[in-house]
């Protein structure tokens, strides 16, 4: 059963966004490898580690092939390599490049995949609500977030229906365009009617409202937690600025 | 009466402050951009080239952000309906496509139909709010929010020229947009990620590095082989469904009739 971390969704977000700069710009594998071991701790003690590993695998997998063959097999610098077989040409710093930007790559996908499994979905709409941005920008969120799962069932539906009148079963390309047509113009036809029906009842009901609006929803926050997310901000600024002077001072000296 | 039922009157403050956004999130688009390509940052691993990656998605995504609020308050509602269904249809048929391993994206769908019925803005907004969204489940997507609101502002400046009113004229104008959304989107691939996230891509990027060009070059000319050909089928299928919708409802935007988006073209 996962569990549910009783945080306020800008706090989760602003110490993603932290920790993610400044990883990032510190640029050390046993700093990033430290905080993917410490996102999947957090994401086993959230019930969601096989979710976590799934879905940073399935991204991950593809992107480290790819800048293992830019940069791992077809590197240009001038150090020896250590294997070459017509253009291609592998050196250690090839490899090390490729390392490098994979982990940057792993702890982004990584440190954001966790947050959008630990964040109440109902919680951030209402975050979003409660706070001075504009209130089109919750309700585009709630209604997507609530329309992925209907508009995901309507289209199986839709395919099971074009399968009971035995159609779209071709294949090839022609096959592939007809399924893809008779899936796709139903679903948006019905979709785009039901936006419309939404927003005639909308509109009548003074859609967007003008001035403070009250919510039965409230979202957990306190003063330690408004502290943490303005000190996860200037570290988010000021944290990758910092290190990247004294790297730079460093290699000066 | 509640104010809830009166039309909110625009003042010029209000006015102001979204040109200023606007003004300033292109500003911050084209500077980056500009300053990517003429300074082409080397070493992206290593020193200060972590900086460059955490600058270059900063700005992108600031510069999207800027452009979202600066048309959010601007959209009716209709159009705000329709934006949650194109994000949706976004994702899911980006994943039908997807499953049925036809080597292209058309994960924009949504967004371009959006900008042929309701206008660049609006496209531009649902370009974004796109990226914010999927960047919940894929987070890598997110300093290319920038790209997708420009494949909606595109979308939306094609249907107002006229590419709706003949159907060859669509693919046409998604050949065009795929070319510039590729050129804008490729320092962010370079120099946040390092190249592409694909394998097959990958590998066309690795075939036109081993050739001697530099990866600023290699990655833009995988993006302009990709993505032409993507925006192409993505704007001639987003044209079909705009002809099959019912005149009532595409006839209900404003957009449409003001600009006469269809021509003589009459749906059902």
């Amino acid at each position: 059963m996962p569990r549910t971390i009783h945080l306020h969704p800008f706090t989760i977000l602003a110490v993603a966004v932290a920790v993610v700069s400044t990883t990032t710009a510190a640029s050390q594998w046993w700093l990033s490898c430290a905080v993917l071991g410490l996102c999947l701790l957090i994401s086993g003690w959230a019930g969601q580690l096989k979710k976590l590993s799934v879905l940073s695998g399935a991204m991950l997998l593809p992107t480290l092939l790819s800048l293992l063959l830019i940069h791992g097999l077809v590197s240009r610098d001038n150090s020896p390599a250590i294997a070459q077989w017509g253009p291609v040409r592998v050196t250690v710093h090839g490899l090390e490049v490729a390392l490098s930007l994979g982990l940057r790559t792993a702890v982004l996908v990584v440190v954001g995949l966790l947050c959008g499994l630990l964040i109440d979905k109902h919680q951030l709409v209402a975050a979003i609500d409660l706070s001075p941005v504009p209130p089109q920008l919750g309700y585009l969120l709630a209604a997507t977030h609530f329309l992925l799962p209907q508009m995901g069932e309507k289209q199986r539906r839709i395919g099971e229906a074009q399968t009971l009148r035995r159609v779209g079963t071709g294949k090839g390309v022609t096959g592939w365009f007809q399924r893809v047509r008779l899936r796709a113009v139903p679903l948006v036809l019905a979709s785009m009617q039901d936006a419309q029906d939404r927003a005639v009842h909308l509109s009548a009901r003074g859609f967007p409202a003008i001035g403070t609006r009250t919510r039965l929803r409230t979202v957990p926050d306190s003063s330690a937690q408004r502290a943490i997310r303005w000190i996860a901000i200037v570290v988010a600024v000021l944290g990758p600025v910092l290190i990247l002077v004294l790297a730079q001072l460093g290699s000066k000296s | 009466m509640s104010p809830n039922l009166l039309l909110s009157e625009e003042t010029s403050t209000q006015n102001l402050r979204r040109r200023l956004l606007a003004i300033a999130g292109t500003v911050i688009l084209v500077a980056t951009y500009l300053t990517l390509i003429i300074t082409q940052p080397t070493g992206i691993a290593e020193g200060l080239g972590q900086g460059v990656a955490l600058g270059t998605f900063a700005a992108y995504l600031v510069a999207a952000v800027l452009l979202l609020l600066a048309v959010l308050s601007d959209l009716q509602v209709s159009t705000l309906t329709l934006i949650p269904v194109a994000l949706a249809l976004n994702i899911i048929l980006g994943q039908f496509v997807g499953s049925v391993m036809v080597p292209l994206y058309l994960d924009s769908i949504g967004t371009v139909i959006v900008g042929f019925l309701a206008g660049r803005r609006a496209g531009a907004a649902t370009g974004v709010l796109s990226t914010l969204v999927w960047s919940l489940f894929a987070p890598t997507v997110l300093p290319f929010a920038a790209g997708a609101a420009l494949v909606g502002f595109l979308a939306g400046t094609a249907a107002r020229f006229g590419a709706l009113r003949r159907v060859y004229l669509a693919p046409v104008a998604g050949l065009v947009a795929g070319v510039l959304v590729g050129v804008v989107s490729s320092p962010v691939a370079t120099f946040v990620y390092g190249g592409t996230s694909g394998v097959g891509t990958g590998a066309v990027v690795a075939a036109f590095r081993s050739m001697g060009d530099s990866l600023l070059s290699a990655v833009t000319k995988q993006a302009l082989i990709s993505d032409p050909g993507d925006k192409a089928v993505v704007f001639l299928i987003a044209a079909l469904l705009v002809y099959a919708l019912p005149q009532r409802l595409s006839g209900s935007f404003a957009f449409v009739r003001r600009y006469r988006v269809l021509g003589k073209r009459v749906s059902k």
